[in-house]
Parts: structure tokens; C-alpha cells; sequence
């Protein structure tokens, strides 16, 4: 299987004042495309760090990292805005939906920056909404949902515009179990599908669905094994 | 991959109508701004226009009048007149003049036709007041330079005079009596009409009436016939052109003085000038009133500034979803850039029609004319999208300058 995610070395310094502190000191990563990963650790221990510049939303002081084939360490800010639209797919705790634009317009919103047609954006926007079972709801704003049915229409956010891969931090950690179970299910679907899914997470039953699960502690991977 | 334009300009609009309240309230300076500016300078406008006409109806801009000097102390000798020799040397000494005419006010007296009367100015005046006061003539012909050498008895009427005494009948060569002198009608004026400014229904609605409501001898007959102590108060010239108008101003008002022994008994004005003073005096007035209006758009584009800058910080996390789903700087800045310029635009628009509704009661109710033109309308929106952009500027930087990661991390 070819490798979407390939780390080198990875090194992220913070200057807080005068002192330096170094979040990723270092970090090894390979993960190929189609897996199920989930990234474990304490807080503090640079997970976060980690999945921010995964996700092109930082970059590092040092080292490399290629993502889908294309170094991306090196890019500056606005090719990495176009790696954030068409490369990932982000899915956050808190949901991060617009309030006062409807789940249709919050979905359709990655298309609009791709500059896609409104046709075509309200076209895959509906399409997907049904996938995640909300067709009924797309008038409504994030509001009126349940936390379950919006982590859903956050989900249908990410894998809209088909990144390559899906990156979700704590995604199930807003949810009471049975909305959380079933976000899961559409994570463990998604990946069954032939998706990259990356969970960061502290909640070992979501690392169990995962086919591995990396450890990161003091800004290294620990170790990557194969759950189970 | 940028969003376009119109893609900026829908989501602008969204925004807009998502916080109408607080849109609205943002914009109430530059609704105000531009409101000011459109009602100041179509006031201003009309003015200038209603003033041009008064002047051309007057004789136009090269006119010089001499008139005796109210503000001047007689009590300390002198008297603001001039005799028929006088006038002559003036005549002769500005010779350039196209034309000249002096003119005798005589007491109101009724003018009689018979059994009926009508109670009438009497003016004694030279054969070129026609062209000074720029009048036409109705019928007959106007008092010629021979009435001058011969100090004829005829008359020329007003045609509200005329109308008056003779209704539909034709008053040529008919004999009309006037201070117990008899004299032949020889002509009879156009009506001079303006349309009156201001409520003044007192006054009628047109500006002119009195005028047609004067007779006119020869001066000569005036002086030898009516009364020859009579002396002549006041003197009129025309010029070639506005410009020499003014020379010739200067020239006069030295001609008069020498012949007052330097006493300025008189004041002699030229309607160009007095035109340039008017022009000056609205000019304060309408820098007054652009300043309040400038002002104005100022303290709204401060607040809208403020009002951004506010919107930007309560909108942290969506710019950084924005941020996390693929939007570049540049379409962060320009998202919030159009909105604001949209916010402004919008209060220019209002600030018009609003403007335009002032401007209607004023024309109505003041009866001010008010001359509201296309370019005034360009201006105001240009100004207020103006407004927008430099206003607008310094939040949408600072939006667009958000770090994603702590923007998403924001409450």
C-alpha cells in the first residue's frame, strides 16, 4: 500500500518569551492509505502539535513531511490552504459548525473554497447529507440538531470535497456513549469504504477500533504496534 | 482557488441580514454623512442657479450701477446726486460702455386714462435702459435718443400698467395724464416674470411684478417739463463682458468720486463682482457644511471600524473553520472587507433617499429651489464605498492575519 503520510525527523519549537520549548522533538511516521489510526497521549505529550501540522494547519521548524506525495513542510501559507480544502478532512470536538448559516451551507462551505459551482456544491453537499443520514435536516441550523447529528454533519463536512485523508480530534469527546457509538460507526464505515481516518484520542474504545495505534509521549512516538 | 467576487459579495450580504440590528446601527454616521452632503449641495446649487438668473434677468453680468452710498454720513454735507451735465461728462468720459442709461424715480402718482386711474412708479430714464435692464418690448417702439434732444411728452408702458388702463384695447397714440402733463403712448414693455423664492406669497409669486408695474419718460422731459430740480440718483453701464465690466467699475467709481471732491457719496458695484461675493459667501457656507459632513462620515467610519473590529474578535472560531476548511488569507480579508464596504454602501444609499426626502420638503414647504443632480448621487456612493475601504481595511488585516489554531482554540 502507498504511504499518504510520511514524517522525517519532525521538529516543532515554540518560543514562549524567552524560552524555547519543543513540542515534536523528532517524530518518525509513516501511515499508508486506508488505515485506521488513532493517536494516543497525555496532554502535553505534542499529539496536538502533532495532528496540526498533519493537518497543514502549522508547519514544522524541522525535518520533513509528505503528505499524498507532496512535501509539504516546505509550502507557504496559501498552497497550504489549498492542501487544508482538497487533502484533509478535519473533524473537531467541539463540532465547529457556523451558527447561523444552515447544515447545507456549513457543508457546502470546503466546495466554496475550492471554487466550485453553487450547482455542483448544493449537488455533493445533499449527496452526502443523505450518506450521514440528515437529508431530512438541511434547512436547519446546527442549533436545532442533537451533539450526535451535528458531529455528523461535521463528518459530512470533512469527507465532502474527498480529501485523502481524514484527520478527527477528539471527535466522540462532546458525545454522551450512544451518539458517540454511533459516530464511530460512521468512522470504522468511512474507513471500511477505503479511507484514511487519523483519530487523535484519549478513549481507548475508540483506539480499539482502530487497526493501530501510535503513542506519542514527550514530543517522540513511543511505539506503533497493531492493536488488539 | 479564490473565492470570487460575487461569492464575497453574497456572503457579505448574508452576514448583513444575519445581524441586521447591529448593520444597522453601524451605519447610521454615514446614512447621516451623506445625507448632509446631498441636502448641502443641492440647497447650494440651487442657490447659485436662482442667483444666476436673478442676474441675467437683471441685465446680466457686465452690468455697473452707481448708486448713491447709504452707508455714507450726510449729515456731514454732500448730497447723493447728479446733475443732467454731470451724467453727460460720464457718458462722454466712458466711451467704451455699449450702453448707458440714468434714471429719475418720481413720486408715485396715478397715472389717468380718462375716467379710470392706476397708481404707478414713473421712472425718467435714457433710451438704453431697454438694453441695460436687458427688456423687450411688447409693441410700439422705446424712448429714443430724439424724445432726448427734444424732451418729447411720451410714455412707455409696463404691461401691467398698460393692461390695467387700456385692457384689450390698443394704447398706441393714445394720450394718457400723469402729474397734470399729458403724453402719447409710444410702447409698451414685455412682462418680466421670475418665479418668486420662498414662502413670500405677499409678495406674489412673481419676482418681477413691480417692474411691470413702472412707466417710463424721457429724462430730459422729466427734468425740463416735471421738475427741474430734479437731479439723478442713480446710473447704470454695460460693459462688453463681465470682465471688462469690472474696469470699468473702478473707472466710474473714480470718475464719481472726482466729481464729489472725493466724498463717496455714491457706490458704484459691478454685477460680476457682487456675483463673485455671493459665489464666496456660499462657498463658506457649503465648506461649513462639507466639513460637518466630512466629520461626520469620519466619526461613522470610526465606529464602523470599531463595530468590525469587534465582529472580528466574536468571529475567531468561524474564520478559523473558514481557515481549517481551505480559505486563504486573502479570502478572509476580502470577506470582511466587502461586508463592510456593503455596511457603508447600504448607509450611502439610505443617506440619498433620505437626502432626497429633505430636499422635497424643503422645495415644497420652503419653496427653496434645490437642484439634486446624477453626479451628487455618484459622489455620495463613492464617498460612503470610500468610507468602506478605509474603514474596513485594518479589520479585515487583522482577520485575515488570525493564527487557525488559535482561533479554533477560541470560546
Amino acid at each position: 500500500m502507498a504511504e499518504i503520510i510520511a514524517t522525517k525527523n519532525l521538529i516543532k519549537d515554540y518560543n514562549l518569551g524567552k524560552v524555547k520549548v519543543r513540542a515534536l522533538n523528532g517524530v518518525d511516521l509513516t501511515i499508508e492509505a486506508g488505515e485506521f489510526v488513532a493517536i494516543m497521549g497525555p496532554s502535553g505529550s505534542g499529539k496536538s502539535t502533532l495532528m496540526h501540522i498533519i493537518g497543514c494547519l502549522d508547519s514544522p521548524t524541522g525535518g520533513e513531511y509528505q503528505l499524498d506525495g507532496v512535501l509539504v513542510s516546505q509550502m507557504d501559507k496559501d498552497d497550504l490552504a489549498s492542501i487544508r480544502n482538497s487533502k484533509i478532512g478535519f473533524v473537531f470536538q467541539s463540532f465547529n459548525l457556523l451558527p447561523h448559516l444552515n447544515i447545507l451551507k456549513n457543508v457546502e462551505l470546503p466546495l466554496m473554497y475550492a471554487g466550485e459551482s453553487l450547482r455542483e456544491r448544493s449537488r455533493k453537499a445533499r449527496e452526502i447529507l443523505a450518506s450521514v443520514g440528515l437529508s431530512d435536516r438541511l434547512r436547519h441550523k446546527p442549533s436545532e440538531l442533537s451533539g450526535g447529528q451535528r458531529q455528523r454533519v461535521a463528518i459530512a463536512r470533512a469527507i465532502v470535497n474527498n480529501p485523502a485523508i481524514l484527520l478527527a480530534d477528539e471527535p466522540t469527546g462532546n458525545l454522551d456513549s450512544q451518539a458517540g457509538g454511533d459516530i464511530l460507526e460512521i468512522f470504522t464505515q468511512l474507513h471500511s469504504q477505503g479511507n484514511t481516518v487519523i483519530i487523535v484520542t484519549h478513549d481507548k474504545a475508540v483506539a480499539q477500533r482502530a487497526g493501530r495505534i501510535i503513542r506519542i509521549m514527550d514530543g517522540r512516538i513511543e511505539d506503533g504496534h497493531l492493536a488488539g | 482557488m479564490a473565492i470570487s467576487l460575487a461569492e464575497s459579495l453574497h456572503l457579505g450580504i448574508l452576514d448583513i441580514l444575519t445581524r441586521k440590528v447591529r448593520s444597522a446601527v453601524t451605519v447610521i454616521g454615514i446614512v447621516l454623512g451623506v445625507m448632509c452632503i446631498m441636502v448641502v449641495l443641492a440647497i447650494v446649487n440651487g442657490m447659485n442657479k436662482t442667483t444666476m438668473e436673478w442676474m441675467s434677468q437683471r441685465g446680466g453680468l457686465s452690468k455697473v450701477e452707481v448708486r448713491p452710498n447709504w452707508g455714507y454720513d450726510f449729515s456731514k454735507g454732500g448730497d447723493p446726486s447728479l446733475s443732467l451735465r454731470e451724467i453727460q461728462l460720464i457718458r462722454e468720459l466712458v466711451p467704451q460702455a455699449t450702453a448707458f442709461n440714468a434714471q429719475i424715480p418720481l413720486p408715485e402718482s396715478e397715472m389717468q386714462l380718462g375716467d379710470s386711474g392706476y397708481l404707478c412708479s414713473v421712472l425718467g430714464v435714457y433710451p438704453d435702459m431697454l438694453k441695460v435692464e436687458e427688456w423687450k418690448l411688447a409693441k410700439g417702439r422705446f424712448i429714443n435718443d430724439f424724445d432726448i434732444t427734444n424732451h418729447n411728452n411720451v410714455v412707455v408702458l409696463g404691461s401691467t400698467v398698460a393692461r390695467e388702463l387700456f385692457n384689450s384695447r390698443d394704447p398706441l397714440g393714445r394720450y394718457v395724464s400723469w402729474g397734470g402733463h399729458r403724453f402719447m403712448v409710444v410702447g409698451v414693455l414685455g412682462e418680466r416674470y421670475l418665479k418668486n423664492q420662498g414662502t413670500g406669497d405677499t409678495f406674489g409669486e412673481n419676482g418681477l411684478e413691480y417692474l411691470n408695474q413702472r412707466a417710463f419718460l424721457p429724462l430730459s422731459t422729466v427734468i425740463s417739463r416735471i421738475n427741474p430740480k430734479l437731479r439723478i440718483s442713480s446710473l447704470e453701464l454695460q460693459a462688453a463682458s463681465p470682465e471688462k465690466a469690472k474696469e470699468m467699475r473702478k473707472q466710474v467709481e473714480d470718475i464719481v468720486l472726482n466729481l464729489k471732491q472725493g466724498k463717496a457719496l455714491f457706490r458704484v458695484d459691478s454685477a460680476q463682482e457682487q456675483m463673485d461675493m455671493m459665489r464666496k459667501n456660499t462657498m463658506i457656507f457649503t465648506s461649513i457644511f462639507i466639513l460637518i459632513a466630512v466629520i461626520s462620515l469620519l466619526v461613522g467610519g470610526i465606529v464602523i471600524m470599531n463595530i468590525m473590529l469587534a465582529s472580528v474578535k466574536e468571529r475567531t472560531r468561524e474564520i478559523g473553520v473558514r481557515i481549517a476548511v481551505g480559505a486563504r488569507r486573502r479570502d478572509i480579508v476580502v470577506q470582511f472587507l466587502v461586508q463592510t464596504v456593503l455596511i457603508t454602501a447600504l448607509g450611502g444609499v439610505i443617506g440619498i433617499l433620505l437626502g432626497y426626502a429633505i430636499l422635497d420638503l424643503v422645495g415644497g414647504y420652503l419653496k427653496l429651489e434645490v437642484a439634486a443632480s446624477v453626479r451628487m448621487i455618484w459622489t455620495a456612493l463613492l464617498v460612503s464605498i470610500g468610507v468602506g475601504l478605509l474603514f474596513g481595511i485594518m479589520p479585515a488585516v487583522r482577520a485575515g492575519k488570525l493564527d487557525p489554531i488559535e482561533a479554533l482554540r477560541e470560546e
